[in-house]
């Protein structure tokens, strides 16, 4: 299969998209922080914004809350532009990086909060709370004060806070980073679970790519305040549109090589097709990679540095161009004992699985 | 390498730093030890002989006294006299008022300064802090400048034609007042800011965005989180102003009589030191009274600080 550089693919929706961002910008003094960004997403979905710090992912957040004003563009919420509809009412749930519960309020009172805020009856908040505090499984914590809580159970608390105002759209901002590793990885699909169940729409901010692979229905990859890519997690990981997104999720080896009518030799002596021409860039995963006896094939190296990474084994090879080529093996399919300084040939599995980009 | 090997060996503290470590370890009482000798001699002893004074009958002769016995007469007699009621009260009033006016006029500042930008807030702290670094006293003055008979103040009102003739407000109950609030302004300000600007900033936009308005952020978040500076702020204006001497001798004139300056009067022209030690117990009781409530009520507010352990 052979890739072009494919600019922001936006999936055309069947039905009308519950949240459209259209062309917003942002600029703080002469930076631009958002460029032209443009999205839709559909009922019930989890997009993903994906991208380092500073490429503008909380910025745009920040815009579809209300936080922060967009230079230009729309901002439409089942239709309706939201740009002039100030925070307060505008039907948005944002969870924070660091929850932001009140710490002078027990879980019941900061659950119930957004209710008294738009003077719901006492009977109402109480039985919408214990409803909310059941979804999340907090029941029986309803006096305790945040302080009181572990990580979890404070983000539980500020899942549910947002919830029970049963808003259209959730957004949701690196909500697992104050997590340790392991209870991130179990809130993880919790949350993700929970979301589906809801059906609840939302926009989800992460520099994880773990994360958002997990998480995330589509995941659109950000860069310098642009999408470079949305597609679903299979398709960014499988077949990323551009050597940045090819690099930013995964590890990758980029091979710079010459176009020969139509197609690119790899070092092996496999081809991979192509509408590209001149110089290019071949990319290919270290799981598409094998290695093999020294005497097996054309390109050879010198295993640098090997580890044991849990169920895999990787391999660093220094090809004899100077590359340094990453290589992954499953551990019981270590056939033959590689060791550090061994001569070894490297060859591609498949090479329809290699994506190639402009040099 | 076994001659660097032995330059390694580990060899025990001096003496010297065993001493200062026992010191520095946080440990016993020994770093305020200084402190404490400096106080005792300077405040504690000094004010356990005129508390002596104050409980007890003496004779003096040649500036030594000759004889003492105990007596409960100079607290009973002040404790009856209405003068001392009238002061106390008229202090009492002044520091309380003085303190409400602070806040009021201090936490929107406070306010101002949580919610405004990086050049709202440089300003807000260049206004607060520049006023304490000229003496109490030259402010004061400043205002006799101001509120007097042909001061500025009412000199720019008869000329817009408000008032027909002078205002009096130097020497009266008004000017003192309005001293006070200013100079006690900062007192007031400093600790709002210091607990405001703590807590974080995605606290009101949390509450924004789950529907409160700018006012119910304020009621619901800002101000429950802001109880522990109210709580500072006014119990230090309070006790500055309680007993506050300077403000009302200079705006009040010769004639406006409060617990500081009746001790005044009492120690240094009548010579009455158990009247002046009775007076000056009287007032810091009273003092640590509304200090004791004004604890009691931040606790009471602030009760979700104490739950760690529930």
């Amino acid at each position: 299969m052979m890739h072009g550089p494919a600019g922001p693919s936006n999936t055309v929706e069947t039905t009308a998209p519950v949240l459209g961002i259209g062309a917003v910008g942002k600029r703080f003094g002469a930076t631009r922080v958002l460029q032209d960004f443009t999205l839709d997403v559909a009922e019930g979905e989890i997009v993903t914004l994906l991208g380092p710090s500073g490429c503008g992912k909380t910025t745009l957040l920040r815009c579809v809350a209300g936080f922060w004003e967009a230079d230009g563009g729309t901002i439409e919420i089942d239709g309706q532009d939201i740009v002039d509809v100030p925070v307060n009412r505008r039907p948005v749930g944002v969870v924070f990086q660091s929850y932001a519960l009140f710490p002078h309020l027990t879980v019941a009172r900061n659950v119930g909060y957004a209710l008294r805020m738009r003077n719901k009856p006492r009977a109402e908040v109480a039985q919408r709370v214990a409803s909310v505090l059941e979804t999340v499984s907090l029941t029986g914590f309803e006096n305790r004060y945040p302080s009181q809580l572990s990580g979890g159970q404070q983000q539980r608390v500020a899942i549910a806070r947002v919830l029970v105002m049963e808003p259209r759209v959730l957004l949701l901002d690196e909500p697992f980073n104050a997590l340790d590793a392991k209870l991130r990885g179990a809130m993880q699909v919790e949350l993700r679970q929970l979301i589906k169940r809801l059906g609840l729409t939302s926009i989800f901010v992460t520099h994880d790519q773990e994360e958002a692979l997990t998480m995330s229905d589509r995941i659109a990859v950000m860069s310098g305040g642009k999408i470079e890519q949305v597609a679903s997690p299979d398709e960014i990981f499988d077949r990323p549109a551009t050597a940045y997104v090819a690099d930013f999720i995964g590890v990758s080896n980029f091979l710079e090589t010459e176009v020969e009518t139509g197609h690119v030799r790899l070092p092996d002596g496999q081809t991979v097709m192509t509408d590209l021409t001149g110089g290019v860039k071949v990319m290919t995963r270290p799981h598409n990679l094998r290695l093999g006896p020294p005497e097996a094939g054309p390109w050879k190296g010198t295993v640098s540095f090997h580890r044991n990474v849990g169920p895999l084994i990787e391999y660093h090879v220094e090809a004899s161009d100077g590359n340094v080529i990453r290589v992954s093996a499953m551990r019981q399919e270590r056939d033959c004992p590689v060791k550090d300084r061994s001569q070894v040939s490297l060859s591609v599995i498949d090479p329809a699985s290699c994506s190639v980009y402009p040099g | 390498m076994a001659e660097a090997a032995i330059h390694r060996r580990i060899t025990p503290p001096g003496f010297g730093e065993q001493v200062a470590d026992a010191l520095l370890s946080g440990r016993g009482i020994w770093p305020a030890v200084p402190a404490i000798v400096v106080l005792t001699v300077v405040a504690v002893i000094p004010f356990a002989i005129l508390l002596s004074l104050g409980f007890s009958d003496f004779e003096m002769s040649r500036g030594a006294i000759i004889s003492q016995t105990f007596s409960f007469s100079h607290l009973t007699n002040a404790l009856t006299d209405p003068l001392y009621w009238i002061t106390f009260q008229r202090s009492m009033n002044l520091a309380l008022s003085t303190t409400a006016l602070c806040l009021l006029f201090g936490y929107p500042v406070a306010y101002l300064f949580l919610t405004g930008g990086p050049w709202t807030k440089r300003l807000i702290l260049v206004l607060t802090i520049a006023p304490l670094l000229t003496s109490g006293i030259v402010r004061t003055y400043a205002w006799l400048v101001i509120l007097g008979g042909r001061g500025v103040l009412n000199s720019a009102l008869l000329q817009a034609g408000l008032i027909d003739q002078a205002l009096r407000i130097m020497n009266t109950h008004w000017a003192v007042l309005i001293g006070m609030v200013q100079i006690h302004l900062p007192v007031m300000i400093l600790p709002l800011i210091a607990v405001m600007s703590r807590h974080d900033s995605r606290l009101v936009e949390a509450s924004e965005n789950l529907g409160a308005s700018r006012i119910g952020t304020l009621r619901t978040v800002i101000l429950p989180l802001s109880v522990p500076g109210i709580g500072t702020g006014s119990a230090l204006v309070f006790t500055l102003t309680y007993t506050t001497f300077v403000v009302p001798q200079i705006l009040g004139g010769g004639n406006y009589l409060n617990a500081a300056t009746m001790i005044y009067e009492q120690v240094v022209f009548s010579l009455e030191w158990s009247k002046g030690s009775v007076s000056s117990l009287i007032l810091m009781v009273t003092c640590l009274m509304v200090l004791v409530a004004i604890a009691l009520l931040t606790n009471h507010f602030t009760k979700w600080t104490k739950g760690h352990d529930a």
